[in-house]
């Protein structure tokens, strides 16, 4: 397997449009949006930063799919599935390959944050965000797999941002969960999203993350790893 | 076990009886794969047994959409059969794969992006639990000279190689190569036919699908030839050639007469054009001891059924048989 993560960030290393637009566009948006109203409202640079890095984690994660869409129409899948690669093991190589994209991400929105717009915060904070963020997006690489694996390029696309907006929205990473109604608020609290940007807000609030909240993410992982190695197995079938 | 199902006259001729041991490669049994949705289903492999031993050189022959490429992914473990089973090295397809007896050669596959050639079969080397050493897979694939190059900077043959090297690199027991030389030039096929069959002669099982004859007559031990998903010969390129077609004998009448000459050992029927005869034999021998005997050899010539000529006889339309052409992938 260690090979195959090799193989596999050699070639996202030498996809520099991918790097570029991957790593860039979170860090832009990060920029712009903290830069217009001028003042710093009540931390909104800090929690503009989690946020904007937690989202271009997300976005990361999930596009690894599209990547892995496009292998399958190469048929790169399919010469994989013919050698002795376990599924999980393609699968889980696959997403620690991935996550060579997300880390970046979180990493240029971060330093942007501290260079930029000065935010301060202790160093186990940074650390522990950093290393939060990163892990925490892997229920969302496998879900990005899993559709990767399954639709065609466009259609990883498509489903990936419905996914993403639907999460973003539920979870309540665009408006706060209180302004949903009482049972979607209840439902929302479970979702990955959610606990994904938990994990961000505990370190920003200089605690360590729930149990429940590292509970339920994996939880998510398991299921969208499952639906990951399901879809993997059936990528290559040829009809 | 019978080797080839149904059929009449000369489709069952070539069929041979084996016994299947734990000891053979491949072993189909009464495989079906139907495509599809209801109403337009089309079964792309319609009943297929075979048993490939050890060591063998099989060709599966059959014109596009035959079944050949379906087959061969039952065979990987790619799709799975609606009925029947397939049995790899004594195992199900998926497991003889996870155990690294098997090297496959797939028809589709555009190069994957972003790797050079060495990369590649060092991976895929990697993943097998006692690969060739990489050097040696590029040399017997022909790649060595641009190994360090990129798999998406490379021409269709050479590419081709390289896949050709992929199937190789693990040093499985069974290699699958479907079309292997569907876009190679002359040359370059004469140089994949040495490779492959260099790598045959260590004792390893190799079957490949094509629709040409003389590939198959030339590079395998033995042809099986699929047309809609079914197995209609299976044999010796001579045996099927005989089985299928008759030998022509010709001679030059001088004035004889052409009765009785039906009766002659071995002919079937005859033409006359001209002062010449024209003999289709099953036995060509036969026929003309006959003639030397009758004095009748003037201008004699015998000439071989082609392998051709079999081929369309077999895998000709059968009467009542309407099933939906499609093209099988």
């Amino acid at each position: 397997m260690f090979r195959y993560v090799l193989l596999e960030i050699r070639r996202t290393l030498r996809d520099g449009a991918f790097l570029i637009f991957g790593t860039g566009m979170p860090v832009m948006m990060y920029l712009i949006f903290t830069n217009i109203g001028g003042e710093d409202v009540d931390g909104w640079k800090t929690a503009s930063m989690v946020g904007m890095a937690a989202y271009g984690a997300l976005g990361s994660a999930m596009s690894i799919g599209t990547g892995v869409a496009s292998d399958k129409s190469l048929g790169w899948l399919q010469q994989l599935r013919v050698t002795p690669l376990a599924p999980t093991h393609a699968v889980v190589g696959r997403a620690i390959s991935g996550s060579v994209t997300v880390l970046p991400t979180i990493l240029t929105v971060l330093l942007a944050g501290g260079l930029v717009n000065g935010v301060r915060m202790a160093v186990w904070q940074w650390a522990a965000l950093i290393l939060l963020l990163w892990i925490g997006a892997l229920p969302f690489t496998m879900l990005g797999l899993g559709n990767g694996y399954r639709l065609t390029p466009q259609g990883t696309g498509v489903v990936n941002i419905a996914c993403l907006t639907g999460f973003a929205v539920v979870g309540g990473l665009w408006f706060p969960l209180e302004l949903l109604p009482e049972w979607l608020r209840s439902v929302g609290r479970f979702t990955p999203a959610n606990r994904f940007a938990d994990l961000g807000w505990a370190v920003t609030d200089g605690h360590s993350p729930g149990v429940t909240t590292v509970g339920v993410l994996c939880g998510w992982l398991l299921l969208f790893g499952t639906y990951a190695v399901i879809s993997y197995r059936r990528s290559a079938r040829t009809v | 076990m019978r080797l080839c199902r149904g059929g009449s006259g000369l489709r069952s001729v070539v069929c041979m009886t084996q016994t299947t041991g734990n000891g053979a490669a491949v072993v189909f049994t009464g495989a079906v794969k139907t495509f599809g949705r209801a109403g337009q289903r089309v079964r792309a492999v319609d009943g297929i047994g075979l048993t490939v031993e050890r060591g063998e050189t099989v060709a599966l022959l059959g014109r596009n959409g035959a079944g050949k490429s379906t087959a061969i992914s039952l065979l990987l473990g790619l799709n799975e059969p609606d009925a029947g089973t397939v049995r790899v090295l004594g195992r199900t397809p998926d497991q003889a794969v996870r155990a690294g007896l098997v090297g496959a050669m797939l028809q589709e596959g555009q190069p994957i992006p972003r790797v050079t050639v060495q990369e590649l079969i060092a991976f895929v080397a990697s993943t097998y639990p006692r690969p060739m050493p990489v050097a040696g897979a590029l040399d017997l694939a022909g790649v060595t000279e641009y190994a360090n190059r990129r798999i998406d900077k490379l021409s269709g043959g050479q590419l081709q190689r390289v896949r050709f090297a992929v199937a190789l690199a693990g040093n499985p027991e069974l290699i699958v190569l479907d079309e292997p030389t569907a876009a190679l030039d002359v040359e370059a096929r004469h140089t994949f036919w040495d490779s492959m069959r260099a790598y045959a002669r260590r004792g390893n099982t190799v079957i490949f699908s094509t629709h040409y004859l003389e590939e198959a007559d030339e590079n395998a031990d033995r042809i099986v030839v699929v047309d809609r998903g079914r197995i209609v010969a299976d044999g010796s390129g001579e045996a099927i050639k005989t089985a299928a077609g008759h030998s022509q004998v010709s001679f030059d009448l001088a004035g004889r007469s052409t009765e009785g000459l039906e009766l002659l050992p071995g002919v079937v029927t005859f033409e006359v054009t001209g002062d010449r005869a024209v003999l289709h034999t099953e036995d060509s021998d036969a026929t003309v001891v006959e003639l030397a005997r009758l004095n009748a050899i003037r201008g004699l010539q015998v000439s071989q059924a082609s392998l051709e000529a079999a081929f369309l006889t077999l895998t000709a339309p059968a009467a009542g048989a309407s099933r939906p052409e499609k093209e099988a992938v």
